[in-house]
Order: structure tokens, then C-alpha cells, then sequence
């Protein structure tokens, strides 16, 4: 045997001992005790108010559109970030992509390329109004994980009806679990300097969040 | 700065001072004392807020509580269903059974993929096994991410907290050290351009370097993942940019499903920061083409924690989330700060880790480091009985004592064994407490009052008086009140 | 009603007004006291300091002693705490079956004071008189250990010309921890040098609890930086009315 595999069984022997000596008093997994809040007992019209809300509070710049003014409303933001360089997910829809910019749709961008952009869109698969937190799973239009890392201005497109109150709403809403997810509540903050909360360390130091009120 | 002060803090159990010791010289240092309570004060403050929003959180902690429980029992099952998701995802699982090992499979990993530079994100798992200087001794540099971390690592200074590690570092001694290792002039001392500093002096590297090295919040055994909470982003810069990622992770880090997330994710942010939720949350499953690094290692690692998962009372200790809300309410913490505990695992949690994971061979004097207050288990996200377990450990100190040859050399010791034969007899009780009052009288002052009293005693009057004992016990008024009624 | 009074080995020694106090209390509301002399310690220092089997030898005789007792009322929060918290596991672990059920049907009648005179005797006005301004420093083992809540606060809110000074910090610690203030000497100083700044704050003249064990440590400390305020337990202020002050040593 190997020395890595030794370590294997050793460790694992020494868990199932170990395990073994003590009589079972915790719960079995589908007795374990979920009295929490799981379903918002709001409205969902204040859900997504709190979620707005709770965005603004992370110093997110967020601005509210109807579903047949998005395209208009993306490129009004665009023109207002001073950005040029834009990095687009293969699958965001072809009508978020302003006309004037220099727009990069990322076939498998190397890192370098996506830090030469200025600015990201993205979809999001869930936002959680309790904490504000906007979720993506990069599918094809959220994009691979670096290109919502690496430029320095990301603006998320948030449906209403993506818009959950409570976390475990959030996963129920996953059939099944993402291979990967990433979960933004804010701008890339820091609060190591005497407790004082800075906003931008290595993240994206502006989070935009444009909420497509498809809801109402 | 504090270490000119306190002299370098030594973090290795093995060589670290006893707690009284090493607390010493930190409570003589206004400068880190000021900036730890102020930071304590800010961290509780903002948990407390949150926590009271949270209508249920009682019943969070309860669910939380139960799932580390229930995880750490079943510990076996769910570390090989985690090994086999993650293997089936294109992750490579390896098992170390002590820091040794650990640290020589990641040398060897780092080795095979050519580096010279490796970037970190925080992870207090990789202190307790000192990777670092394993790394720099094979000739690769390390470069820590977390500004927290930087502030350290360029301060030649050690984390003194588990989720704010350079809490004790105030912001014109972060100013002194960024300006001097980074060769910056005319640095200011506000924060934002302190960070913007370090922003600067990463960007390259998280660009260039194609190894990062991380710890894990949570392995999902159900689904192989792995999840990383942090606030700056760098730990996605670096979960993100390299080509290999290698994640080296307590056994007990594993939670049964996805799911569980949803609980955990509440309890360890409102705990920890103060926040609804942090900033960012990343999970990853092996390797996903196309996005993210291509190579994936994670290192198990044991190093103590099976004999901690063997007792029974000492077991909840694993169900330890690292929020680090127990520091932040600890009165003795709030004082010493982090250094004085001899560990990378400081507070109540560490005075019950720290002396396990040494198998109590050494730290002896870390579960006497408490008053007992219980705050620690109050605020615990996953209700660890921390009082419960210092006693345990206690015991398990003074019973190494009891072997001892020169244990009648420590008055504590003999003088506890004398109590205890005065105590369980009413009549030497009553001749203990007449010789106390006449030996007493010697010390006592014309007030009344003890100001000063020898060998152990001079430490209770190194800052308190001790009213003299008075002429009648209670025993005694209550006889001559019961001759009298007669 | 009848109970026994477990004064609790310091309080004995050191704090015999607090006792006299208690018998003047608790006669005063029409109970039946009675006073067990072969009483000593809990065992809680030894407990606390890792000396198990120590702890278990005075437990075990406590046990024994009040087997038999209606009630016991014990005013101190860390004594009861110790039997609460502390008995179950060493009579699990070093006692006997026997001892176990004696302990078991002993228990559900052990009081700490207040909790005697507000779950038992069902009184928050007690008929005191203490024209003072007064904080409440809530000992750990009172708040977090047998989770009293606001029961001394309630009495205290009866107590005729009494003044309550709310603490800043209230919750936290003065400690003094048993052995834990010789062992840690400094720490527990350091400890106390906080709370004694947040006593003072409130510009109290007296600071009460249902401990000694507490008052002891931060008397101690307002002792030797002649700082005014006095310490007194909780039952020397029920225990004074208009025509007897509230009895204090010197």
C-alpha cells in the first residue's frame, strides 16, 4: 500500500471507531430539526422592494425597468458607466448588447483579455431579498466566473420574478445543485482596517443591478 | 509597533508560553488592547443587530447544531461520499493524517506543478499546519491574498483572530507597514487607500501566478462541492485564475447535502461579520470545463481531530464553524486579544481546540484560560457547550498533574486537596474557619480591610482588597440565635 | 412553608450578614427556616478547577445531607448552578445508582434565593426599604447559567426608595471565575478594571447581585481604589425595611 492510501484507511478506520464507541444521539438526516423560516411572508411586490433595498444599503446602484424598456434602460446604463469595453456571457441575449461599445463575447476569453474590458453583463439565475443577494450559476448567459471577477464594473439583469424573500426559498428553487454558483451580496468589501468597512478590494468595485419588473 | 512591544508572537503550541505568560505583556500594550476592543466592540455590535432581526434564530442554531451533529457521526460515509463525488467531478481527493503530511503533499503538489509562487487565500487550516514556511523552505513564495493576511505576512506578524486576523493592527501601523514593504512613499493612513494599496500589489500576481492554495467553509458530501465565504474577493480571484487550485480542509468541514447550505450560510455570516449575508460566496465541484482551474486537489486532513471525534464530551467541539462570535464576546479574549493564546485558533474555541489537537500534550494551561461566563455558548452558532468541554479538559489536565512527582510543589495543587478534606467535614470545616480568622488577623488593617496577603493570596491583593473575616460565622450567629430562642 | 438554608461555604465564612440577612427575609414572608450545620461546600471550586473527584466526594455529601430537606434555598447563583449543571455529570460518572435517584428527586427543590421568592413564594414586593441608587451586576452563573431572567431586577423594582442604574456592558463578566482569578491573576484583573469602569459609570451607591462570590471581586477592587460605592447582596436590601436599615459589615 501507498502511504496516501495507508492514511485513507487509517483515517477512516480511526473515524469509524471512533464513531462506533459512542451511542447515536444526534438526529437522522430526515429528523433533523427544521422549524426555521423557510417561505417570506411577504408580498412579493415587497420582496422585491426589500431586495432592492437591500442592494442600495451594499452601496449597489440599482434601477428599475419595465420588461419592454431592458435594452433601452441597459444602454442608458452603459452610456452613463463612461465604459467603452464590455465583456458579454455567449449566452446573454442579443438585444442587452447596446449598439456603440466594444462589445466581447467571452468564446473562452483568456484572463488577460477579460482584464483589458471595462464592464461586464450578466444575467442572474435567483436574487434573496432577505440578504440581498443576487445568485448566479453561470449558465450561458451569467457567464463563466471571471468575467463577473475581473472587470471592474458588472451590471446584473435581475427579473422580479427571480426575486425570492428567504435563502431557503433559494434552494428549493435548484431542482438540482449547481456545479458551480457564486453568490454576491455587495461590491467586494473589506472591514480588516480597524473594523471600517472599505468597498472594492479585489472584486468588481461597482455592482449595478438593473431589476426588470416582469412582475407587475 | 505591538511586536516591538510583545515581542514576536509565537503561534506553535509546542513553544508557546503558558497563557498567563504570554497574556502578560499584551495587557500592557494600551495600543493593541484599545484596538482589539474596538474592533470586538464593532463585530458584536453589528451581530447583535442582526441577530435580533432574525426572528428565528433560535431555531437556525438548533437546525445548524444538529447538522455539524449529525455530519460528524456519520463522519466516515459522508467524507468517502464526498471523496467520490468530487473524484467523479474531475477532483483529485487526498487523506493526511497529520500536519507532516499535509504539508509534504501540497510541497509535492506545488512541486509537480513547476511553481515558484503560490497565491493564498485565508485559511486558518493552513496556519495550524504552518504551511507557509514548508513552502518558502522548498524554495516557492507564498503570497497570502486576505488584506488581513498581507498586513501580516508583510508585518512579519501572526493572526490573532480567526476571522479578522490583523484586528490588533490599527490603521497607522498597517500605514508603516505597506509604506516600508511596498515601497510606497507618501502612504496615507486611510483605510481606502490602504486597501487600495494592496489591491494594487495583488493584481499582478492573481493575474500571473498559476497556483492558488485555499481552505474550505464547507465540503458538500451529496454533491462534492466545496464553498468558500469570504468579503474581498480575492478568494475568487484566486478560486478562479490559476490553472490548479489545491484546497486543503478539516475532515470536519463536511455537511451532509446542498441543502444544509441554507442554514449554515445564515448562522456563519450573522456570526461572523455581522452581515445578512457576505459578500461573496463561492462554491465549485471538481473541475468544470472551460471555467476556473483545471486541476483540482483537496487535501483531508486529520491531525488530531479523530481522538477529538472518540469522546464523547469533547466531540461538539468539531461542529466549529470558525465564526469567531465566541472571541468577539469573550471578556478574557476582549482583553488578551489573540497572540496570548499560543495558536492560530485563539478565544473559547481555542482554549477547548488548541490543547485537543495537541492531544494535551501540550496548552495545558489554555482551558484554565476562562472565567466560566458562558458567553462563548451563548453566542455559538452551532451551540458548542464550550464551559462543558473546558471543564472536561480540566480534569483531564489536573489528572496528568495527579501523576506528577513534583505536583506538591505547585501550592494550587495541594492546597485544593487540603480544601477538599476541610470541605467534607462540618468539624474540620469549623476549625478551618477559626485558624483562617486568626491567621487572617496578621493581615488584616486597621479598616478592616486585607490589602496584602502572601504567596498565592498576593495575587488576589495584586489588585483587590479582601474585607477581613468577620468575628461570628453565620453558623455561629445562627447557634447563639437558636441558644438564645431556647 | 419550611426550607433549609444552604448559606454555601462562603458566604459562612465571609459574608455572615448575607446569611442574617436571608433568615431575616424569608422569616419575614413566614418561612420555616432551618439551618443544617453539618453543611460545608458544593464542591464547585474543586469542580471548576478540574479536581473532579474532589468536587464529587463534597456533592455527594451535600446530596446526603439534604436528602430530606422540603426545600433548599441557596443564595448564591453559582452554587445552584454547580448542582444544576455540574452534579448530573459526576454522579454519572463516579456515583451509583442510589445516589443518582437521590440527586434526581433532591434537585427540582433546590432555589437560588430569588428564584425561591418569586417562583415559590410568588412575591415581587418583599416590604423593603433602600433609599438608594443601586445597579444590578447579573453574575454569569444568575444570567447564563440558570437563566433567571429578570427576577432580582423585579424585586429590586419593589424595594421602596430604590433607584435602578442601568449597567453599559451589563452581561459581561467581572471576572473573577473562582480560581481562575488566582491562576490568571492578571487577566482577571484587567477583567475587573473594565467592569469596575462601567460600575462606576453609573454613579451608583451600591452595586448588588445574587452572588458574593462577584461582589467579593469587584468590592475588592472599589475597596482599594477608594472609589465609594459599596457592594451588598441582594437579600441585605430585601431584607431592610423602614425601621431596620439594611445591615452591612463595617
Amino acid at each position: 500500500m501507498t502511504a496516501a492510501s495507508t492514511s485513507r484507511t487509517q483515517i477512516l478506520d480511526r473515524i469509524r471507531s471512533a464513531t462506533k464507541i459512542l451511542p447515536q444521539s444526534a438526529c437522522a438526516y430526515a429528523d433533523l430539526p427544521r422549524s426555521y423560516v423557510r417561505k417570506g411572508a411577504q408580498s412579493h411586490l415587497a420582496q422585491v422592494e426589500l431586495m432592492i433595498e437591500r442592494l442600495r444599503e451594499y452601496d449597489a446602484d440599482v434601477i428599475e425597468c419595465k420588461a419592454q424598456d431592458l435594452p433601452a434602460t441597459i444602454a442608458a446604463q452603459l452610456a452613463s458607466s463612461g465604459r467603452h469595453t464590455f465583456v458579454a456571457p455567449e449566452g446573454l441575449p442579443a438585444e442587452w448588447m447596446a449598439a456603440g461599445y466594444d462589445w466581447k463575447i467571452d468564446h473562452g476569453m483568456e484572463n488577460a483579455e477579460v482584464e483589458l474590458t471595462e464592464g461586464v453583463v450578466t444575467a442572474a439565475f435567483a436574487g434573496v431579498a432577505d440578504s440581498g443577494t443576487i445568485v448566479l450559476h453561470h449558465s450561458s448567459s451569467e457567464g463563466r466566473r471571471v468575467i463577473s471577477l475581473l472587470p471592474d464594473w458588472h451590471l446584473c439583469i435581475l427579473r422580479a420574478s427571480q426575486v425570492v424573500e428567504t435563502l431557503p426559498e433559494y434552494f428549493d428553487l435548484c431542482k438540482q445543485a449547481p456545479d458551480l454558483a457564486t453568490y454576491i451580496s455587495g461590491p467586494s468589501a473589506t472591514a480588516d482596517i480597524e473594523m471600517t468597512r472599505i468597498k472594492g478590494v479585489h472584486g468588481p468595485r461597482f455592482l449595478n443591478v438593473i431589476v426588470v419588473r416582469d412582475d407587475s | 509597533m505591538s511586536q516591538a512591544v510583545a515581542g514576536h508572537p509565537i503561534l506553535d503550541p509546542v513553544l508557546a508560553p503558558t497563557f498567563p505568560k504570554a497574556a502578560l505583556p499584551i495587557l500592557r500594550n494600551a495600543q493593541l488592547r484599545k484596538n482589539v476592543t474596538h474592533a470586538t466592540d464593532v463585530i458584536q455590535a453589528k451581530r447583535a443587530k442582526l441577530v435580533a432581526e432574525k426572528t428565528d434564530w433560535q431555531e437556525l442554531r438548533s437546525a445548524a447544531a444538529e447538522i455539524r451533529a449529525h455530519a460528524l457521526e456519520n463522519l466516515g460515509e459522508y467524507l468517502e461520499q464526498f471523496e467520490a463525488r468530487c473524484t467523479a467531478a474531475g477532483g483529485t481527493v487526498h487523506w493526511a493524517s497529520d500536519a507532516a503530511e499535509a504539508r509534504q503533499i501540497i510541497v509535492d503538489l506545488l512541486r509537480e506543478e513547476k511553481a515558484s509562487e503560490v497565491i493564498k487565500i485565508k485559511t486558518m487550516t493552513s496556519a495550524e499546519i504552518q504551511l507557509n514556511p514548508a513552502i518558502e523552505a522548498a524554495g516557492i513564495h507564498a503570497y497570502e491574498t486576505d488584506l488581513a493576511e498581507i498586513i501580516l505576512q508583510l508585518g512579519e506578524d501572526e493572526p490573532s483572530h480567526i476571522v479578522v486576523p490583523a484586528l490588533h493592527v490599527n490603521r497607522s501601523q498597517v500605514r508603516e507597514i505597506f509604506a516600508r514593504r511596498m515601497g510606497i512613499k507618501d502612504l496615507s493612513d486611510d483605510p481606502q487607500v490602504l486597501t487600495g494599496a494592496a489591491r494594487n500589489y495583488l493584481r499582478q500576481k492573481f493575474l500571473k501566478v498559476p497556483t492558488a492554495i485555499s481552505g474550505a467553509n464547507f465540503l458538500v458530501a451529496e454533491t462534492g462541492a466545496v464553498a468558500v465565504v469570504e468579503s474581498e474577493g480575492n478568494g475568487r480571484m484566486c478560486l478562479t485564475l490559476p490553472r490548479t487550485m489545491i484546497t486543503l480542509a478539516g475532515i470536519d468541514k463536511v455537511i451532509p447535502r446542498f441543502k444544509d447550505l441554507e442554514v449554515m450560510l445564515q448562522v456563519l455570516a450573522r456570526s461572523a461579520t455581522g452581515e445578512r449575508m457576505n459578500p461573496y460566496t463561492s462554491l465549485w465541484t471538481g473541475v468544470t470545463p472551460g471555467d476556473g482551474p483545471q486541476r483540482f486537489h483537496v487535501v483531508l486532513l486529520d491531525n488530531g481531530r479523530t481522538s477529538i471525534l472518540a469522546k464523547p464530551k469533547e466531540r461538539q467541539t468539531l461542529r466549529c464553524i470558525r465564526c469567531a462570535a465566541c472571541l468577539n464576546t469573550c471578556p478574557v479574549y476582549r482583553q488578551t486579544g489573540g497572540h496570548a493564546y499560543g495558536s492560530v485558533y485563539a478565544g473559547p474555541i481555542g482554549a477547548i481546540l488548541t490543547p485537543q489537537l495537541m492531544h494535551l500534550e501540550h496548552a495545558q494551561t489554555l482551558p484554565f484560560a476562562s472565567s466560566l461566563c458562558a458567553a462563548c455558548y451563548e453566542v455559538c452558532p452551532v451551540k458548542i457547550n464550550i464551559p462543558e468541554v473546558l471543564l472536561e479538559l480540566r480534569a483531564q489536565v489536573v489528572d496528568q498533574e495527579r501523576k506528577q512527582a513534583d505536583r506538591f510543589l505547585d501550592l494550587m495543587y495541594w492546597g485544593l486537596r487540603i480544601a477538599n478534606q476541610i470541605f467534607v467535614s462540618a468539624w474540620r470545616f469549623r476549625t478551618a474557619q477559626w485558624a483562617g480568622r486568626i491567621g487572617l488577623r496578621f493581615f488584616t488593617g486597621k479598616d478592616g480591610w486585607i490589602h496584602w496577603m502572601p504567596s498565592l493570596g498576593a495575587r488576589w491583593t495584586v489588585s483587590r482588597d479582601l474585607r477581613g473575616l468577620p468575628s461570628q460565622t453565620f453558623r455561629q450567629w445562627w447557634a447563639a440565635r437558636a441558644k438564645e430562642a431556647k | 412553608m419550611r426550607a433549609s438554608l444552604f448559606i454555601t461555604c462562603y458566604n459562612d465564612t465571609l459574608y455572615p450578614e448575607t446569611g442574617r440577612a436571608v433568615v431575616r427575609l424569608l422569616e419575614r414572608l413566614g418561612v420555616e427556616l432551618e439551618f443544617r450545620a453539618a453543611q460545608t461546600c458544593c464542591g464547585q471550586m474543586h469542580a471548576n478547577t478540574g479536581f473532579r473527584a474532589e468536587a464529587f466526594s463534597q456533592a455527594k455529601r451535600l446530596v446526603r445531607l439534604y436528602s430530606d430537606a422540603e426545600a433548599v434555598v441557596i443564595p448564591s447563583s453559582s452554587c445552584v448552578c454547580m448542582m444544576r449543571d455540574q452534579y448530573p455529570g459526576l454522579f454519572e460518572e463516579l456515583g451509583n445508582e442510589s445516589l443518582r435517584r437521590d440527586f434526581a428527586a433532591l434537585l427540582p427543590r433546590v432555589y437560588e434565593l430569588t428564584e425561591f421568592l418569586i417562583d415559590q413564594l410568588k412575591v415581587e414586593d418583599v416590604g423593603a426599604y433602600f433609599p438608594h441608587r443601586v445597579a444590578y451586576h447579573p453574575s454569569c452563573h444568575a444570567l447564563r447559567g440558570l437563566h433567571i431572567g429578570d427576577r432580582p431586577v423585579r424585586l429590586l423594582k419593589k424595594v421602596r426608595g430604590l433607584e435602578l442604574a442601568p449597567i453599559e456592558n451589563v452581561d459581561r463578566c467581572c471576572g473573577f471565575g473562582g480560581t481562575f482569578s488566582v491562576k490568571n491573576f492578571e487577566v482577571s484583573s484587567a477583567m475587573l478594571g473594565a467592569k469596575v469602569h462601567d460600575l462606576l459609570s453609573t454613579k451608583a451607591d451600591y452595586c448588588t447581585a445574587v452572588d458574593n462570590s462577584c461582589l467579593m471581586h469587584i468590592g475588592g477592587a472599589l475597596h482599594r481604589q477608594y472609589a465609594g460605592m459599596r457592594t451588598i447582596h441582594i437579600a441585605q436590601i430585601l431584607a431592610a425595611t423602614e425601621g431596620a436599615a439594611a445591615e452591612e459589615a463595617a
